[in-house]
């Protein structure tokens, strides 16, 4: 359809393209055009080849030479006065279509001379209060004219604000003992760097639990990564309480260079999560270092259990699973627990630090909880323990609030399933890059993290959703993240999620794996800010684990794109099509904005390529 | 001759009210209904006598004899032109039926240039000004719906009254200039017109190319002007009023023969016995059936699909007894529906065509299902359920949107009511999408011998000289 001058102004950098047939002689206008938004489709379909298509900057105005048809791109040929192009102004734009990524980030400041004195350059910042004595100014001069372009900066200088001062609203110290090596022995102990579990300790496992049928424990060493191992259930740190801690505070013990690794099948033979599993050899499967996976050197603990058969894709077989395997975890927690400080190789402090007077902004993420083998445990005792644990089904799947240094501490106990390239393993919340961005970042004030469960039956996602939003405005958030695990289903919570909140007034990112296969299968007005987290080369799951997960670079981008819609700067909407470029034009907007270097994780392409990945994926 | 039915509205506005009752004698030219509200007098068009008054119309039974002469319109001696035109009931014949007596009110001298809407008028310099010093009469000898033939007829063979009668529209008005808009492919008409002309220096002719539509009021606006008027100004905010010439030519008779408006001129033609040429008829009265105007042109040539009233774009479809008004211009009779087994089909509507229950008739006709409807973007509704207008006729805004539409919705066919252009796009990616396109006039341009509606062949640019 035609377009206003409205419109090609928006698309000034976009194709231009004939809406109907023109007749030589005429001058381009935007009512000569197509709207852009369409090309995609067209282009797909074959009706388009936009190959030497100039801009609508650059036609409009000019003369047309020959006679065209409708849907016929505007090249140089075909016209006369073709204006040059202008530089593509840097906006952030949005990575999933239908939702779009990064808004720009930076506001440039403002050198104020009042009497030549006064110099205030502000880099980047937002909210920023400032108070300068007027006498300062030499008898009140005008503080300074500052330039519309800079608003973030005017809001700052006008009125005359108390400096918010951080508050430190809670504390959590890890204490980091090292491992090099595991081996089985008479009883479970850590004698140095050496951790030994008792031998015979399978038994116990199996006997928890009647729908565990058999149980093997393996220690995987680097030189034992080429191992075949059936679909990893999970990733846990190996962490306890440390005396009367609570979760969340106090201090919390974690082994260094070991991770506990659940894998499993039930009886015949089927994958916990067949049909998207990571079954495997492991080294071909797991995609190293990010945040819910093992690192490259680090030694597994990796417990196969076998569920009763056709229990895996009920809830009760991975449930059973889990409790069942972290006996051998609390069996080495105990030991923990009396292990001497001198042993301490590392000691962290994380601070949940309010920023009153920053843009107060709250993480929501939404978990798995459509039953069967989807849930997780919200608040063990211990971290990414089993026992006082809440399942998120039972729990009815509704908002539940917890502190930044909770979801690091080890909150969420994982149960995760079905396609394991977009699912946060436990240890994932563990390291949780978005909190810890946010945690981190001077320019915002993290109020909390919200989890919300993704009930299976469309009625139940709208009722936790509602309840997601009135959560937020309670709150009086001035931002928000949404973030989800997996694609398809969770999508509608997702979108509601956003919705719900975004219809509040509140700016809302949105964070998930998205690309090409789990493109958003809703949308609405408010995904307008989206940061799509794949990582894969052809933008799918391909039961890498974990590769499509939050990663560090995920949540730089969504604070920057949070950062902007709050400051009602404009976000591009995202292109129809995956475009991976999208991402890495708003990682350049932000290392030029911050002036700091973004490293970027590597994909599958790093990893051994396995018979499965060829043959499905390739 | 069969009864003659008089429709009790035969114009926009409200129905007049019938002031004569069964078995009462009338003549040619006796006043027999008159207006509630906005509208116009109406006038026996035969001798005869009442049979019966309805609700909608009075049926007359015509007499053996049928004289020429006619009853003149009552008015006094000193009588102003516009009030003759006024007691004459005349009407705007092209096909709209507004009243003309109450258009022609107006004095274009002291009529304000309206508000231009820049968005659409792009190319207009902002000191922009008419070519006039009070005010233009436009005729509309476009006659634009394709296979009718009695307005360039009349041109040819009554120009000097259709000349008196844009003189007369010029004086009430206050107009020092008039414009005939007129194809440029009527060339006799035009070299009559051009010799007419010889000697009246403000009036001029302004030539169209052969596309449709060209004959929409604003069109001929802006064809003749060079302004584009939205779709809520009337031709008045270009200091204009246009006219058709045949109401021009009914303008004449009222004032010089005191006539009042009791004929029509009109075109039948399509599937008839004897070939599908036009017959053209001058002056049959009003009322008359149109079985009997088909008789009259030679009868059905065997087996049809429709009778369409007026043309093929705006018309409507009727039957054998329903009589023809002020406002007929066509009687068509066309070819067979194609039969299309229930497929899925999209219905285009615009304003340039029927309405949405005119497609949905035709595809009903055609034995497809409406599964999706898209509606032109240019066509406007002023108000809810008010007729389409375009934004910008004959001009189109692009179309691929609504051919995605169609192949979402897993249309087979689709219908479009396009104008030429808006047809041509259709056409660029339609088939491509593997949609398969009708047009609304495609049986009735197989059924009069005129090219189809599909793409467009012709230049949408004509020169202004007379190089025939």
């Amino acid at each position: 359809m035609s377009i206003t001058a409205e419109t090609a102004k928006a698309h000034a950098h976009d194709p231009a393209v004939l809406c109907c047939r023109a007749e030589a002689g005429i001058t381009i206008e935007p009512a000569n055009l197509e709207d852009p938004a369409i090309f995609d489709d067209l282009v797909d379909s074959g009706l388009l080849n936009l190959d030497g298509c100039l801009t609508i900057e650059e036609v409009l105005g000019a003369k047309l030479t020959k006679t065209c048809d409708s849907l016929a791109p505007l090249t140089a040929d075909v016209l006369d006065g073709v204006k040059a192009p202008s530089v593509s102004a840097p906006a952030v734009e949005e990575e999933v279509a239908e939702e779009a990524p990064v808004a720009a980030a930076p506001a440039a400041a403002v050198p104020v001379a009042a009497g030549g004195v006064l110099k205030i350059h502000i880099g980047e910042g937002k909210d920023i209060d400032l108070q300068i004595p007027v006498g300062a100014l030499g008898g009140g001069a005008a503080v300074a004219e500052v330039p519309a372009a800079a608003a973030v900066a005017a809001d700052a200088v006008a009125p005359a604000a108390t400096v918010g001062e951080e508050k430190i609203v809670g504390t959590l110290t890890r204490k980091h003992f090292n491992i090099t090596e595991v081996k089985r022995g008479p009883e479970t102990k850590i004698e140095g760097t050496v951790l030994t579990i008792r031998e015979g300790i399978e038994a116990d496992v199996i006997a928890d639990q009647e729908l565990v049928k058999d149980f093997k424990l393996e220690i995987i060493t680097p030189e034992l990564y080429h191992t075949y191992s059936e679909t990893v259930m999970d990733v846990q740190p190996i962490a306890t309480k440390e005396g009367d801690s609570e979760l969340g505070s106090g201090v919390t013990r974690v082994l260094d260079g070991v991770v506990m690794m659940l894998t499993g099948v039930d009886e015949g033979g089927v994958q916990i999560g067949e049909f998207g599993s990571s079954e495997g050899y492991l080294d071909e499967n797991i995609m190293w270092g990010r945040p819910g996976c093992p690192d490259k050197g680090e030694i597994f603990i990796k417990g196969n259990i076998v569920i009763q058969e056709k229990t895996n894709m009920e809830r009760r077989g991975p449930m059973a699973a889990h409790t069942a395997f972290d006996i051998i975890t609390q069996e080495i927690r105990e030991v923990m627990k009396k292990l001497d400080e001198s042993l301490v190789v590392d000691t962290q402090e994380l601070k949940s630090i309010r920023r009153p007077g920053k843009k107060k902004v709250v993480i929501v993420k939404e978990i798995m909880g459509q039953g069967a083998m989807h849930d997780n445990f919200i608040l063990p005792v211990e971290p990414v323990g089993i026992l006082g644990a809440r399942a998120n089904v039972d729990l009815g799947n509704v908002p539940v609030c917890v502190s930044p240094l909770e979801v690091l501490d080890g909150c969420i106990h994982a149960l995760t399933c079905i396609g394991p390239a977009s699912k946060e393993m436990s240890r994932h919340y563990w390291r949780e890059p978005l909190v810890l961005e946010a945690l981190h970042d001077e320019e915002v004030d993290l109020c909390g993290v919200i989890f919300v469960g993704s009930p299976q039956i469309n009625a139940e996602k709208f009722y936790v959703s509602r309840r997601v939003g009135h959560t937020v405005e309670m709150l009086d958030a001035d931002g928000a993240f949404v973030t989800t695990e997996g694609f398809g289903n969770n999508h509608i919570d997702f979108a509601s999620h956003i919705e719900q909140i975004g219809m509040r007034g509140v700016p809302t990112v949105g964070m998930s794996y998205c690309a090409v296969q789990g493109a958003l299968v809703v949308g609405n007005k408010y995904m307008q800010y989206m940061v799509d987290n794949n990582k894969s080369e052809a933008g799918i799951e391909n039961e890498i684990l974990g590769n499509n997960t939050l990663c560090p670079e995920d949540a730089v981008r969504a604070l920057a794109m949070l950062k902007a819609a709050m400051a009602g700067e404009d976000v591009k909407a995202a292109e129809k099509k995956w475009n991976p470029n999208v991402k890495s034009t708003n990682v350049e907007l932000i290392e030029g904005a911050y002036g700091t270097k973004i490293d970027l994780v590597g994909n599958e392409q790093e990893l051994p390529m396995s018979e499965k990945r060829r043959l499905k994926y390739s | 001759m069969g009864n003659v039915q008089m429709l009790l509205r035969q114009h926009v506005g409200a129905p007049c009210a019938a002031i004569v009752k069964a078995g009462d004698e009338v003549k040619k030219g006796t006043l027999i209904a008159t207006p509630t509200g906005l509208g116009a007098n109406i006038f026996s068009s035969v001798y005869g006598k009442v049979t019966e008054v309805t609700d909608d119309r009075i049926i007359i039974e015509p007499s053996e004899e049928q004289p020429d002469e006619f009853v003149p319109i009552d008015v006094p001696e000193d009588a102003s032109k516009l009030d003759m035109v006024k007691a004459a009931g005349v009407v705007g014949l092209g096909g709209a039926g507004f009243p003309t007596g109450i258009k022609l009110n107006i004095n274009l001298a002291e009529t304000p240039m309206g508000e231009l809407d820049p968005e659409i008028n792009p190319e207009l310099p902002a000191d922009f000004k008419l070519d006039c010093e009070k005010g233009y009469i436009l005729i509309n000898a476009a006659e634009c719906e394709p296979g009718l033939e009695h307005n360039i007829r009349q041109i040819e063979e009554q120009c000097d009254k259709v000349i008196r009668g844009v003189k007369y529209c010029m004086e009430i008005t206050n107009a020092d200039k008039a414009i005939f808009a007129i194809k440029k492919k009527n060339q006799k008409a035009i070299k009559t017109l051009q010799k007419a002309l010889e000697s009246e220096p403000a009036i001029s002719m302004h030539l169209l190319p052969d596309i449709y539509p060209m004959g929409e009021e604003r069109a001929v606006v802006r064809e003749c002007l060079g302004v584009n008027l939205t779709t809520m100004q009337l031709p008045s905010a270009a200091k204009s009023v246009v006219v058709n010439l045949e109401t021009a030519a009914k303008i004449a008779e009222a004032i010089d023969e005191k006539k009042p408006c009791i004929t029509k001129n009109l075109t039948v033609r399509g599937k008839l016995n004897g070939g599908n040429g036009a017959h053209v008829f001058m002056d049959v009265p009003v009322g008359t059936s149109v079985g009997e105007l088909i008789e009259r042109a030679g009868g059905i040539d065997g087996k049809y699909g429709e009778i369409v009233m007026g043309g093929a774009f705006t018309g409507k479809s009727t039957d054998f007894d329903a009589p023809i008004t002020k406002t007929t211009g066509g009687i068509l009779v066309t070819v067979e529906f194609p039969d299309l087994h229930g497929a899925n089909v999209g219905l285009l509507v615009c304003a340039c065509g029927g309405n949405e229950d005119r497609m949905r008739e035709i595809c009903e006709k055609m034995n497809g299902k409406v599964v999706s409807v898209a509606r032109c973007k240019q066509a406007i509704e002023n108000k809810p359920g008010a007729p389409l207008k375009c934004l910008r006729p004959g001009n189109c805004p692009g179309q691929v949107k609504n051919n995605m539409q169609f192949k979402k919705d897993k249309c087979e066919y689709i219908i479009i009511g396009n104008c030429s252009d808006c047809s041509n796009t259709v056409m660029a990616s339609g088939p491509k999408m593997g949609l398969k396109v009708f047009h609304q006039t495609d049986h009735v341009m197989r059924s009069v011998g005129h090219a189809l509606y599909r793409t467009l062949k012709v230049s949408k640019q004509v020169s202004q000289d007379i190089d025939f």
